[in-house]
């Protein structure tokens, strides 16, 4: 028997609504099939089955609520004994840093080290995920354990106090060993449970990031702020505020931001795109300045392979990313999320376009897939969208930098002795001046900003 | 010479308690009482003054039998028969110590009768003879403290100042009672000699009675006493006693109240002779002991009164308990948050866990639920709607902190709270429990449903 449960996907998701259930019961299933659909605060994700066999029971109704642990769906996978796709508890396999876009056909066998998947909310920023659904997926080594334990087959006894607090804290209950009579799990058994989790994603996190940064300069201050109640009004942080903030001081202490900004004078864009914005209409494309940004700045990360990479501290080696994966920051309702144009180098400026106005449009209806808020290796924030020229953006951990665009706007400049009105275009970048210095960076913006303003070459290199 | 696996010294409710157990865990034991089996509890404590009570009650529900339906011709000649009262209490005490000492026997426990001294903490001393053990369970009890007053010791050698073991063993009918205190037993003795016909007036230093109850308890009992005939003066200071006369101070002034016996309800010390050469670390309450009930002596565990953290028949036997098993290797403790305590007055007291006060000063986000007896069926059919109950939970997660309820049989209500405070339970599972009708039980669950929102039986604005 398999149960399949709603396992941590990250991003500090503990809770979701079940959207849609694409399996009935007593049908056949293969491995990879997608079995629901779970809407969450953040994405929508569809959750594939990770064994072959058949749906013996579902568990929950459409448009109910499920938490991170729940048995959403029971398969009868032939096999004796309870598995489940959250082996060891809170624990599933992940891939490391260094290759997140491994291929789906090679889950690894025995994983390199299991992680919390705190730590995956935790070291990941907005957007990105290192979960794939093929990596939900259970190893056969946990099988065997959790076979030999007869864990989860087991009914827990649990006090009403402690499965309260253990859902409150994304505790899984199965896993924890209850000290009670009968090995019932008291609130203290969940809070020495939670507790651990805390301390072991912690110390995850230490691995990831130098030293010198402890996890207490990654939580906001504990001192309470002195106010007068009746001067401030107290609003709660949704579950993705927290998540940004978590990730935003993640990378401010971990990343010496350095800013180097300067402006393009992108007339002849503005031209280019105003001609051939009617061309991309008759395509059904809606071509937006972004396009040129992205391509501009993937011309630019072949050119500086160094700002396409990040640093791995514990090995004190740079890793250089093959893969031109390029983030998009996208304001929604709800708060920032990036997601990602995988590949972006091998496409062209109508196929940039049109997956930009797809993902945006996803993003903000909150039917984004996992996969598309995860990868990336370069970020460009458009922050000209609200009219701001320049700002010092954060850089989304652990890339290695990160493209502020501002509005363009005409302005009075000098060419050739003589004042003219030219389309100017504010840039600034923000990069980890661990893996790189000023001056390439420097020429790493000025060949960006060469480019915008040839926008021919964007065409023919 | 007599050996033994433990050796327990005392043989009230906790000692014989713990005797039991550890026979039951296959422990070769001997109890050494100086008296009678089941200590100040079944001798001269909880059970003869229940038998008393009950004498009481049943007089006042004669008294009161017009307004039931019950015509008794010849009204006035309804009188207490002291000598049968005190025969039927001999009666019953006989019969539960009787049941002692067979339980002893069954379990083939030793009782040694005698006073014994303990030479080292592997010899005890009794009737000249020396017995060896492994180990120790000390269970000497309490005595009644008489304080330092001018002549009380006087009053108390010729029969007027009477204790509690005193007043249960009174020759006649007392017409009037002056009861020196404000605790638990001083309201039990108000109550059972005011019901048989006592004038009492009690005497209490600080200005509330049942000082470390919660509030909405101790107003009310303290209100029914008044309303009953009890004189309550608060405030007081104690000066002098002179015969059947007491001396105090109340508003600056020296008064004096004049009675047939002076009560000297105002504390018990542990009893500590015969231990003396143990040198146990001894504190401001009694014998200090760890979470299992071990003193500074290895082997040397202490239980019960004199140990003296609540001075309770059913805290010592689960302190026994604790004893029994550590000595035989299974370490327990002992939530004192979680014991339950009884007042039988009339209405009776259940009290358990948190008050009020006491939760908000611990730092929980403090709810509380009020039920009043007046709006329960049963209590209105038994003419006994004095009371209600009281739930202090944590907002949090809901959790039951504390119950308080005042109402006819508060004392056998209260283990329904007993269970949830000791299971972690909370006011959703308290409201969702299925609760007989008619009963007075129910009050529990309509204040738990008026804890989660509303009560059913009642308007709650």
């Amino acid at each position: 028997m398999f149960h399949v449960k709603f396992a941590d996907i990250g991003e500090g998701i503990h809770e979701g609504v079940l959207l849609k259930i694409l399996v009935q019961e007593n049908q056949k299933v293969k491995e990879g099939e997608d079995l629901f659909t779970l809407e969450t605060d953040k994405v929508n994700a569809e959750i594939p089955s990770p064994t072959e066999g058949t749906v013996k029971s579902i568990r929950f109704k459409v448009g109910d609520k499920v938490n991170v642990g729940d048995v959403i769906i029971i398969i009868d996978d032939g096999k004796e004994g309870v598995r489940s796709n959250m082996e060891g508890g809170e624990f599933i396999q992940e891939e490391s840093e260094a290759s997140p876009e491994a291929p789906p056909e090679a889950p690894p066998k025995a994983p390199p080290e299991m992680k919390p998947v705190v730590e995956a909310g935790g070291a990941s920023v907005v957007g990105q995920i290192e979960v794939s659904s093929d990596l939900i997926a259970s190893s056969g080594e946990g099988r065997m354990q959790e076979v030999t334990q007869n864990q989860s087959a087991k009914k827990i006894l649990a006090t009403p106090v402690a499965r309260k607090m253990a859902k409150d804290l994304g505790v899984d209950i199965q896993t924890v060993i209850g000290t009670g009579p009968q090995g019932r799990v008291m609130k203290a058994d969940i809070k020495a449970a939670a507790d651990h989790l805390e301390t072991s994603a912690a110390n995850n996190l230490k691995t990831s990031i130098p030293d010198h940064v402890s996890t207490h300069t990654i939580q906001t201050p504990s001192a309470p702020i002195q106010v007068d109640e009746d001067r401030v009004q107290r609003v709660p942080m949704t579950m993705l505020r927290k998540t940004i903030a978590q990730n935003m001081t993640l990378s401010k202490y971990t990343i010496p931001h350095t800013l180097v900004m300067d402006e393009a004078d992108v007339s002849d864009l503005v031209t280019f795109k105003s001609e051939t914005k009617a061309l991309a209409l008759t395509q059904e494309i809606k071509l937006t300045y972004l396009a040129f940004f992205i391509k501009a700045v993937v011309l630019g990360l072949k050119k500086y392979p160094y700002l396409n990479a990040s640093l791995d501290s514990e090995r004190d080696e740079i890793l250089l990313r093959k893969d031109f994966n390029i983030g998009i920051a996208v304001d929604t309702p709800d708060g920032l999320l990036v997601p990602v144009i995988k590949n972006a180098d091998h496409m062209s400026l109508f196929e940039i376009a049109k997956k930009i106005e797809e993902l945006t449009q996803k993003a903000r209806e909150k039917t984004i897939a996992l996969g598309d808020l995860s990868g990336g290796t370069f970020t460009i924030t458009n922050y000209g969208a609200v009219g701001a020229s320049f700002g010092a953006p954060i850089i989304k951990y652990p890339e290695a930098g990160i493209l502020g665009v501002g509005a363009i706007v005409k302005k009075p400049v000098v060419v050739e002795d003589e004042i003219v009105v030219r389309s100017i275009l504010p840039l600034s970048l923000s990069f980890d001046h661990r893996i790189i210095d000023g001056a390439n960076a420097g020429r790493f913006l000025a060949y960006v900003k060469e480019l915008l303003s040839n926008p021919k070459l964007l065409i023919l290199l | 010479m007599k050996n033994f696996d433990i050796v327990v010294l005392g043989g009230g409710p906790g000692g014989y308690v713990a005797a039991i157990k550890a026979s039951q865990l296959g422990a070769k034991v001997a109890v050494i009482e100086m008296d009678q089996l089941g200590g100040v509890c079944l001798n001269i404590g909880c059970i003869p003054t229940k038998t008393l009570l009950r004498t009481a009650k049943l007089y006042q529900d004669l008294l009161n039998s017009k307004a039931f339906g019950i015509d008794i011709p010849g009204m006035e000649h309804v009188e207490i028969n002291w000598e049968n009262l005190m025969n039927r209490k001999k009666t019953v005490v006989k019969k539960v110590v009787g049941g002692v000492q067979q339980l002893m026997k069954y379990n083939n426990i030793e009782v040694i009768n005698g006073f014994g001294t303990l030479l080292d903490p592997h010899t005890v001393e009794v009737n000249g003879e020396r017995i060896v053990t492994k180990n120790l369970i000390l269970a000497t009890g309490s005595s009644v403290k008489l304080p330092k007053i001018e002549g009380i010791e006087e009053g108390y050698k010729q029969g007027t100042v009477i204790d509690s073991t005193g007043a249960i063993e009174l020759k006649a009918h007392p017409k009037s009672m002056t009861i020196l205190g404000g605790g638990v037993i001083a309201v039990e003795f108000a109550t059972l000699f005011n019901s048989l016909g006592t004038k009492v007036t009690m005497l209490q230093r600080s200005d509330v009675i049942l000082k470390n109850l919660d509030e909405d308890v101790r107003n009310t009992i303290q209100r029914h006493l008044i309303n009953e005939g009890v004189e309550i003066i608060t405030n007081t200071t104690l000066k002098s006693i002179s015969g059947q006369t007491t001396y105090y101070e109340s508003e600056g002034a020296l008064k004096s109240v004049k009675s047939d016996f002076i009560l000297a309800s105002l504390g018990r010390v542990p009893n500590l002779k015969g231990i003396e050469n143990l040198n146990l670390k001894v504190g401001r309450k009694g014998v200090e002991v760890d979470s299992h009930m071990e003193t500074n002596v290895k082997g040397v565990y202490a239980v019960g009164d004199m140990v003296g953290k609540m001075m309770l028949a059913h805290v010592a036997s689960a302190e026994g308990i604790v004893a029994a098993e550590a000595i035989m290797g299974t370490k327990t403790k002992i939530d004192y948050n979680k014991v339950p305590a009884c007042i039988y007055s009339f209405p009776e007291v259940g009290v358990i866990g948190y008050s009020e006060e006491d939760a908000k000063k611990a730092g929980f986000d403090v709810g509380t639920s009020v039920f009043p007896l007046s709006a329960n069926g049963k209590a209105m059919a038994e003419g006994e709607t004095t009371g209600f109950v009281k739930i202090v939970h944590d907002k949090k997660y809901g959790e039951v902190l504390g119950v308080h309820i005042v109402a006819s049989h508060a004392t056998d209500m209260i283990a329904e709270a007993a269970v949830s405070l000791e299971l972690e339970g909370t006011i959703y599972d308290l409201a969702k429990t299925i609760h007989p009708h008619p009963t007075l039980s129910e009050i529990v669950m309509e204040a738990a449903h008026g804890a989660v929102d509303k009560p059913i039986h009642i308007v709650k604005m």
